[in-house]
């Protein structure tokens, strides 16, 4: 009994491996063609952040297809290789080396914070340009990151364009600020405290959680102390924003809950329930179902999608495969090479873009990002979000 | 009524009502230890599984909830009991560390599986605890506690109250308690010492799924949300791994302590404050406070 | 074939190449593994450092573990002091490779005997669970120690240079782990044959006894800690010169528990079982996304399926070898030799 379990045992992983053993000779033959510009994508597709990655994907994808179908860059198709990092850094800077070596493309897009600041030195070794999903404030610096951008205003942006519209709401308000114990929770704080203090606001408490923590009613004791007339969130995707809101309602506390990009998603919001409901949000983009926006770009996504509400995350690659593609396009019609250098240059160049609806003002790309934002209220009821400002500038 | 008095005891009552959940999940532990000696790594991906199969008996399956939290353990329990009969009945005799190693990999198991079934994004649980929270009058201030960790706490306590009876007084129970006082005695007054085992991993299924449930719906659920059987093991290394009262304690304690830190210290050093704790428990008194000493004889 | 071997002196007895024939297949192995970077493409190259890597950690878990019986699952957070050492050596002190390296060992072997004491009171399962104190005590210490360790951003390192000439490449890398794995696992074997190493097995089978018999626990296993530490120091090294990147988040409990599924599944207390656990482990994983890939034509979902299933299969392996092969992929090696070496005859 126990040799004939162990015979098939055997005869599978023998078959197992012998399936997967032709591949590694045929990956990596296909030969590339002339009239294609490559660029790879690491896609945190599995892991904690999937939703986004298989969102950012089909937006990458949508996007190549927008592109190839006007043409293309100067007549070159759009070409993408897309990979799995399960959002963990060493796997995303393995992808990183791996792609780059095969099909050296021009232009990379990343997945976290943590890997876009630690594959920079390559960056700019290997000379290509690099943008992802992160919006840090200490990447959207030309002088330490020369060849990164951001589809976006930076976290210390979008706090700023928070907190000028709770001076503009209150004068001397009192604010919290509540944020996750990580590189992507910490980025924008310590700008925005001293922000805060310029514009006259009275800071009252900052809540910082350790990530993965379960309970927050402690925090919420320390909150109900302050008294905070508006709660910053950041550094939160969902967890445990719902749960903050929850007790602080039950605890009586009057406040009105903002937070960043990542929290002001649609979807998200929609996930967190009733709670979120009146929940103000600072976006980059249009939403795909908002009423009165439209623009060939906006347009093609409707359409692509059927009507179907796509994500924050789905905007952002499409956002830098925009920027990115006309960049390129800029470069190879002034008859440049497309190094890193001069793609970065190119990209600079970019100014008063029409962004075909996705963005509802045209845009310039001085630096490493793009200095503009609206904010949002969540209108749970009618599944929307309203705005309740206009495109608001971020200061250089 | 000085705010200092005020916090020391909002704080503490938060962290009871934390430890209340600690304690339930250690129980789950500790009746696996005390019958069969296994230690229970996976304990977190039981509460995640019974937590998950709540989410999708009632908010995939639409049930009431009441009939999706019974079917939920009922459920939780059937793996328990599955595992026990396939797995850990083939591993008796073994070394304790490849039992061990074996409910680590039975962790990964559970975790992949639920990333399949139900992807790796984070959800919310279905509301099903009231929503008024408790203001206890202290003098002349209240002290808030949130509803839902004050309704876990009065939940933990009537299911600890039954333990106790069923462990007291039911002949199930006195079998389990004898079974893990001494295996061979047990097996000669005719025990059903094999059912016992059953038993054990059935109803320590059922209390991690328990507070599973209780925790996602404080916090949510995602796959990684069996990351706290960490602190539960924390909890029963200072309780003592084979002392029912001693993971009740221990898990007050440790929930108690954690706010303490929160209040004292700062909300980031909560997990590290945990795991001090952990150290100096083993390197002062490794059997926790109520566990039973080893003497180990050649 | 091989009946028996008539030894006459302690020497020849306790030599690790007992054979002429033996000789010759490690000759043949050697010249393998110095013609491999030139033959192989770039994917294969990263991934033989990244089997170089775990051979030296498993092979130091394996002489704490397989060795002295004390089951860690800190493992990995020793790898990381190592790491962050070498890294901040380097970028704070420019020292070349050659010393960091070593220097990671070191300083990993220290804080190793330190988080080795517990051993002495607690055991087994207990010293498990010390363990795993201690890798979450050391990853907090990579998160809050920012002067160090750069916090949660963590560090870059430049490359290491030989001559002059920069090895950014996973070819050139190769060149330094290959020989360090080689090293380490002849010390390893060595080990074996030594005083120490009797001592380590003694305290594995009964420690009691071990005591009895005139072996210092204390100085042994905090030997054994260090030991074991001082390997993982050096992988995690090599690793940051892999990666050139080194954060908080690189070394989990999730990968020192990847070591012990390695040792398990290889063969617990041999030399050539941390070898064939590392290279299973290592290898699985990247088979998974081949396959994966090779199904995406046909099921476009597969690729999105690829994370849970590795989980799943790695969970399926350590449960899987626990039930049906203790004895893990040593065994089933040696099984299969000895089925050879008696052909005709049955085993």
């Amino acid at each position: 009994m126990r040799t004939d379990r162990r015979k098939i045992l055997a005869g599978l992983g023998a078959g197992v491996v012998s399936s997967t053993v032709p591949a590694p000779w045929v990956r990596g033959l296909r030969a590339q063609e002339a009239s294609e510009i490559p660029v790879a994508i690491a896609s945190p597709m599995t892991g904690v952040f999937a939703f986004a990655g298989i969102e950012g994907t089909d937006g990458a994808n949508h996007f190549a297809q927008y592109l190839n179908e006007r043409g293309g860059i100067a007549g070159r198709k759009l070409r993408l290789i897309v990979e799995d990092t399960g959002y963990q850094v060493p796997q995303a800077v393995a992808v990183f080396n791996r792609l780059v070596a095969e099909y050296k493309v021009p232009l990379f897009l990343g997945d976290s914070t943590g890997f876009q600041k630690t594959i920079n030195e390559e960056v700019n070794r290997r000379g290509l340009l690099l943008a992802g999903a992160s919006f840090a404030s200490e990447i959207d610096d030309p002088q330490k990151y020369p060849l990164q951008y951001m589809p976006g205003p930076s976290y210390s942006a979008q706090v700023g364009m928070l907190l000028k519209h709770i001076a503009a709401t209150k004068k001397g308000a009192r604010i919290a600020f509540v944020h996750s114990d990580t590189e992507f929770g910490r980025d924008p704080i310590a700008q925005s405290e001293a922000l805060a203090k310029t514009l006259g606001l009275e800071q009252v408490e900052k809540i910082v959680t350790p990530p993965g923590s379960f309970d927050v009613s402690s925090e919420v004791l320390k909150l109900r102390r302050a008294r905070p007339e508006f709660t910053v969130f950041h550094g939160y995707v969902m967890a445990p924003i719902p749960e903050f809101m929850k007790q602080m309602k039950e605890a009586r506390i009057e406040t009105q809950f903002m937070g960043t990009f990542y929290s002001s998603d649609l979807g998200i919001l929609q996930k967190m329930g009733d709670v979120a409901d009146g929940y103000l949000g600072v976006n980059a983009y249009n939403y795909v179902n908002q009423e009165g926006v439209s623009g060939p770009a906006m347009d093609f996504i409707k359409k692509a999608n059927g009507g179907k509400y796509r994500t924050n995350s789905y905007l952002q690659p499409w956002t830098n495969l925009t920027l990115g593609t006309e960049a390129m396009r800029r470069c190879i019609e002034a008859g440049k090479e497309m190094t890193g250098a001069n793609l970065k240059a190119a990209l600079n160049t970019i100014k008063d873009y029409d962004m075909g609806g996705v963005i509802g003002v045209p845009i310039s790309v001085p630096g490493n990002s793009i200095g503009v934002g609206r904010i949002f209220r969540a209108n749970l009821k009618a599944g929307k979000m309203d705005p309740v400002s206009d495109w608001i500038k971020a200061e250089a | 009524m000085s705010p200092a008095i005020l916090d020391f005891v909002e704080f503490s009552l938060a962290g009871l009502c934390v430890g209340a959940l600690y304690a339930l999940t250690g129980i789950g532990f500790v009746v696996v230890y005390k019958a069969t000696r296994i230690i229970n790594f996976a304990i977190g991906e039981f509460m995640m599984m019974g937590a998950y199969f709540f989410f999708g008996l009632a908010a995939q399956a639409a049930l009431p909830n009441w009939a999706a939290i019974v079917l939920a353990l009922i459920a939780a329990g059937t793996v328990g009991g599955f595992l026990e009969r396939f797995i850990f009945r083939r591993l008796i005799g073994e070394s304790a560390i490849s039992v061990f190693m074996v409910t680590i990999g039975l962790a990964s198991i559970m975790v992949g599986l639920v990333e399949i079934a139900w992807t790796a994004d984070p959800r919310s649980l279905p509301t099903f605890l009231p929503d008024q929270p408790f203001f206890v009058p202290l003098g002349s201030a209240e002290a808030f506690l949130a509803s839902k960790n004050g309704w876990s706490f009065i939940i933990v306590a009537a299911i600890m109250a039954a333990f106790i009876t069923v462990f007291r007084f039911w002949r199930g129970g006195i079998a389990l308690r004898a079974t893990a006082a001494d295996q061979a005695a047990a097996y000669s007054v005719g025990i059903n010492v094999p059912g016992v085992f059953s038993f054990a991993w059935i109803l320590g299924a059922i209390t991690a799924a328990a507070a599973g449930i209780l925790v996602g719906s404080i916090s949510g659920i995602s796959s990684a949300m069996g990351a706290i059987g960490l602190s539960v093991i924390v909890v029963v290394i200072v309780g003592g791994l084979d002392s029912l009262l001693g993971a009740l304690v221990g898990g007050l304690l440790i929930g108690w302590l954690e706010a303490m830190a929160s209040l004292y210290i700062g909300g980031e050093y909560k997990q590290v404050a945990t795991f001090v704790i952990l150290l100096l428990v083993l390197v002062v008194k490794p059997y926790g406070l109520f566990g039973t000493h080893d003497i180990e004889r050649l | 074939m091989r009946i028996g071997s008539a030894k006459q002196t302690y020497a020849a007895d306790e030599a690790i190449f007992k054979t002429n024939v033996q000789r010759a297949w490690f000759a043949a192995l050697a010249l393998a593994l110095i013609l491999f970077p030139f033959i192989a493409s770039d994917y294969w190259q990263l991934l033989a450092c990244l089997i170089a890597i775990n051979i030296v950690a498993a092979m130091g878990l394996m002489i704490l573990t397989g060795f002295t019986g004390l089951v860690s699952l800190g493992h990995a957070a020793f790898m990381g002091v190592g790491a962050y050492t070498a890294a901040y050596l380097s970028n704070h002190l420019a020292l070349p490779f050659w010393l960091t390296i070593p220097a990671g060992g070191f300083v990993a072997a220290a804080v190793g005997a330190v988080f080795g004491i517990p051993s002495l009171r607690v055991k087994g399962l207990y010293l498990a669970l010390t363990t795993i104190a201690a890798s979450f005590i050391l990853q907090s210490i990579f998160f809050n120690w920012t002067s160090v360790t750069g916090g949660a951003r963590g560090l870059t390192i430049e490359p290491a240079s030989f001559f002059g000439r920069a090895l950014v490449t996973p070819g050139a890398i190769y060149w330094i782990a290959m020989p360090i794995a080689a090293l380490t696992v002849w010390w390893a074997r060595n080990l074996l044959r030594t005083r120490v190493g009797r001592a380590f097995i003694a305290i594995r089978d009964r420690d009691i006894s071990a005591e009895l018999l005139g072996i210092e626990l204390l100085r042994y296993k905090l030997m054994s800690f260090a030991l074991a530490s001082f390997y993982a120091g050096m992988a995690g090294a090599l690793w940051v010169y892999l990666f050139r990147v080194i954060t908080p988040e690189s070394f989990r409990l999730i990968e020192s528990i990847f070591f012990v599924a390695a040792i398990i599944v290889g063969g617990l207390g041999s030399v050539r079982g941390a070898i064939f656990g590392a290279v299973f482990m290592t290898l699985v994983p990247e088979l998974l996304k081949i396959g994966a890939s090779d199904l995406a034509p046909y099921w476009p979902d597969a690729v999105k399926l690829l994370s849970p299933v590795r989980t799943i299969v790695f969970g399926a392996l350590i449960v899987g070898f626990l039930m049906f092969e203790p004895l893990g992929l040593n065994e089933i090696w040696q099984r299969t030799r000895q089925r050879f070496a008696l052909w005709p005859f049955r085993t």
